[in-house]
């Protein structure tokens, strides 16, 4: 057991380090000049100059990923045109275009990706749960085949196109905005509520599907054939007995998805109009700026792959049948 | 498994005229049973389910308006690109409707014709969903079949990269990546580079981008059944001949593969029309003056009260087209999945 998790945590490292390594390279070795970009159309050699050798843009690139790694545990400074600026120890760069650094602009940004995605899972996991099992208990009936034709179009549908339609015609929802939970819980909550009904209705119709299959499985099993022959009610077998087997499938399919719903929910957040980590990205795209967009990569991969460990380490807990090689 | 119950009903009428029959002058009568593939039985699954044959359908429509843009275009008596200034109102809204002369009316702002648009929106999506299921399967069958198939270091090495690449942020690569390559293709982002050139410099970006994250996930699912298949007797029985690997890869071990194969382009294909509309749509995918549905639908989102044909037209074409290949794709599924009873 312990191997096991030592290895997929030697794994995860790797992984993390060689996608910071690539994504350097990509971004900062590429044949571009981020300095051209910073300076603007009205930049004068000397200026430019100095912003190279503010940036290191001049240094072997062994050097410039050496002081990039370093900054992630130490203290940076950066000097542009005459003017230092601190960068507190994860530093992953300071943004060209905002003059802020971009640590600070990701932890900005978390809290707002995490509470959209979080709420809407909220929401989805409970319309597709329950519906799931409904449609389970009464599998082959109209109501079933109602429940799955709906979720195989939903699940199916552009879920961009879905998001847009809602934001432009569903304007009974409360207009979407992001206000943080400690300065007034209600506007935080009122202005997500029209993204988590979007994103949690677009995702409530695979967790239906889920929740279903796994269901109707369960209740195959012989041992709710015994506790249902035993006298137990139907509706406690089928949902404390059933329920609980049912959904430890559910579970790792929650825990990988939610990874990707981190770092995917770009669409939510640009309809939307919230400033989480995909809206983030998409101006440093935008702009050009690249410690954000690497900034942004990198935490989103860390994101991921954390995700990933803990699913599968869990899931070897949650089910003793996994073993472990 | 529908045929060979026909086969067996057949073969039992047979049997009985012959028993009840009076003398049959050939005592042995042949029942005609052909060997069927299982790809031929699950073409015919297809073909007896409406479902997927109105989806099939569907497809082949959007297939024809792209290949036949120009046509319909010229159809029309109208192009891609020329502005209609003299139809807009001092604040860019068109004066006109859908009209005889545009079917479609004319966009706020510019005034090009909205037919034409579409008609030639159709080309990027699928060209760039196609292309990118092509490559990517490609890529992804080749990989799997060899990581599976060789094991040790080259399977370690293989199977790494397809973890690596599936624990990415995919739709973040997707966004930063292209800003690279801008750079590097076109110069600095800002400067005045010729639209023309950077609508192709997305294009091109977008489907590597695309293909780079597709491919790990048919060739993890690829390698799972090399890795069982191999170890079957007609794959030892080919390598005791001593049929050489590649005859052994191809020859043997692909034919057994075409079920997965078939089910993950299928789905694969609709997913790609939406990441590249969606990505479009974003403003990070194709720029103009591509004519795309995305573009469309990003432009008109503004307009939406004014001239909901501008959106609606890409917004039902885009649905329409990806729903019809989702439920064609989960029939193909049910179709090629021996597991599915029906």
């Amino acid at each position: 057991m312990l191997l096991y998790i030592l290895r997929r945590l030697v794994s995860a490292v790797s992984v993390v380090i060689v996608t910071l390594v690539a994504s350097f390279a990509l971004f900062f070795l590429a044949p571009t000049d981020p300095a051209g970009v910073i300076c603007g159309p009205r930049c004068t050699p000397e200026r430019l100059a100095n912003i190279r050798a503010g940036l290191h843009l001049d240094d072997p690139a062994l050097v410039q990923i050496g002081v990039y790694l370093k900054g992630l545990v130490v203290d940076r400074e950066f000097e542009t045109g005459g003017v230092v600026r601190e960068c507190p120890a994860p530093c992953l760069g300071y943004s060209y275009t905002l003059g802020e650094p971009v640590t600070k602009l990701l932890a900005q940004a978390l809290p707002v990706t995490l509470s959209l995605v979080l709420g809407a899972a909220v929401v989805y996991l409970a319309i597709g749960i329950f519906t799931g099992t409904m449609a389970a208990q009464v599998r082959g009936t109209p109501l079933d085949k109602a429940v799955v034709g709906t979720t195989l179009v939903l699940n199916s549908f552009p879920y961009f196109v879905f998001a847009l339609l809602v934001v432009l015609y569903a304007t009974f929802l409360p207009e979407s905005g992001w206000t943080s939970f400690f300065e007034n819980p209600f506007s935080w909550a009122s202005g997500l509520v029209a993204a988590w009904v979007c994103l949690g209705i677009a995702n409530a119709a695979a967790y239906t599907r889920y929740s279903r299959a796994s269901m109707i499985e369960a209740l195959g099993q012989d041992f709710v054939r015994t506790a249902r022959s035993k006298g137990i009610s139907k509706n406690r077998v089928v949902y404390r007995h059933g329920l609980r087997a049912a959904l430890t499938p559910v579970a790792t399919i929650f825990g990988i998805d939610l990874a990707g719903q981190l770092t995917g929910a770009i669409f939510t957040e640009r309809i939307f109009d919230l400033p989480g980590l995909g809206n983030l990205v998409l101006r440093a795209f935008g702009q050009y700026d690249l410690p954000v967009l690497m900034g942004g990569v990198l935490v989103g991969s860390v994101v991921l792959v954390v995700m990933n460990l803990i699913v599968d380490i869990a899931y070897t807990f949650l089910d003793p049948r996994v073993r472990l090689g | 498994m529908e045929p060979l119950i026909e086969e067996a009903g057949l073969s039992r009428t047979g049997a009985s005229t012959d028993a009840m029959g009076p003398a049959p002058a050939t005592p042995q009568k042949k029942v005609s049973t052909r060997g069927k593939s299982p790809t031929a039985i699950a073409f015919a699954r297809l073909r007896k389910d409406r479902v997927a044959v109105t989806c099939a359908s569907v497809f082949v429509f959007f297939v024809l308006i792209a290949i036949f843009a120009p046509l319909l275009a010229k159809l029309e008596g109208q192009d891609i690109s020329t502005l209609h200034q003299d139809l807009l109102d001092p604040y860019g809204l068109p004066t006109i409707a859908a009209t005889g002369d545009h079917w479609f009316g004319i966009e706020p702002k510019l005034g090009r014709d909205l037919f034409a648009r579409f008609v030639y929106g159709a080309r990027p999506s699928l060209l760039v969903a196609g292309s990118v299921t092509i490559l990517t399967t490609f890529v992804g069958v080749v990989i799997g079949l060899l990581a599976g198939f060789a094991g040790g270091w080259t399977d370690r090495i293989l199977s790494w990269i397809i973890d690596f690449v599936l624990s990415l942020p995919y739709l973040l690569f997707a966004i930063a990546v292209p800003a690279v390559l801008l750079a590097i293709f076109v110069g600095n982002a800002d400067g005045g580079a010729d639209p023309n050139e950077v609508a192709q410099v997305r294009f091109y970006s977008l489907i590597l981008v695309l293909s780079f994250f597709g491919w790990a996930a048919l060739a993890r699912l690829i390698r799972g059944e090399v890795l069982s298949l191999r170890e079957r007797e007609f794959v030892a029985a080919a390598k005791v001949l001593g049929v050489p690997t590649r005859k052994v890869l191809f020859k043997e071990l692909l034919p057994n593969l075409v079920a997965p194969i078939v089910i993950s382009v299928s789905m694969a294909l609709p997913s790609y029309i939406v990441v590249e509309a969606g990505l479009t749509f974003l403003g990070v995918g194709l720029v103009e003056p591509t004519p795309s549905w995305g573009v469309t639908i990003s432009a008109a989102q503004n307009y939406y009260k004014q001239d909901p044909l501008y959106l609606w037209v890409p917004v039902l074409a885009i649905t329409m087209l990806v729903l019809s290949l989702s439920l064609l794709g989960d029939a193909v599924r049910d179709a090629f999945d021996p597991r599915t009873r029906r």
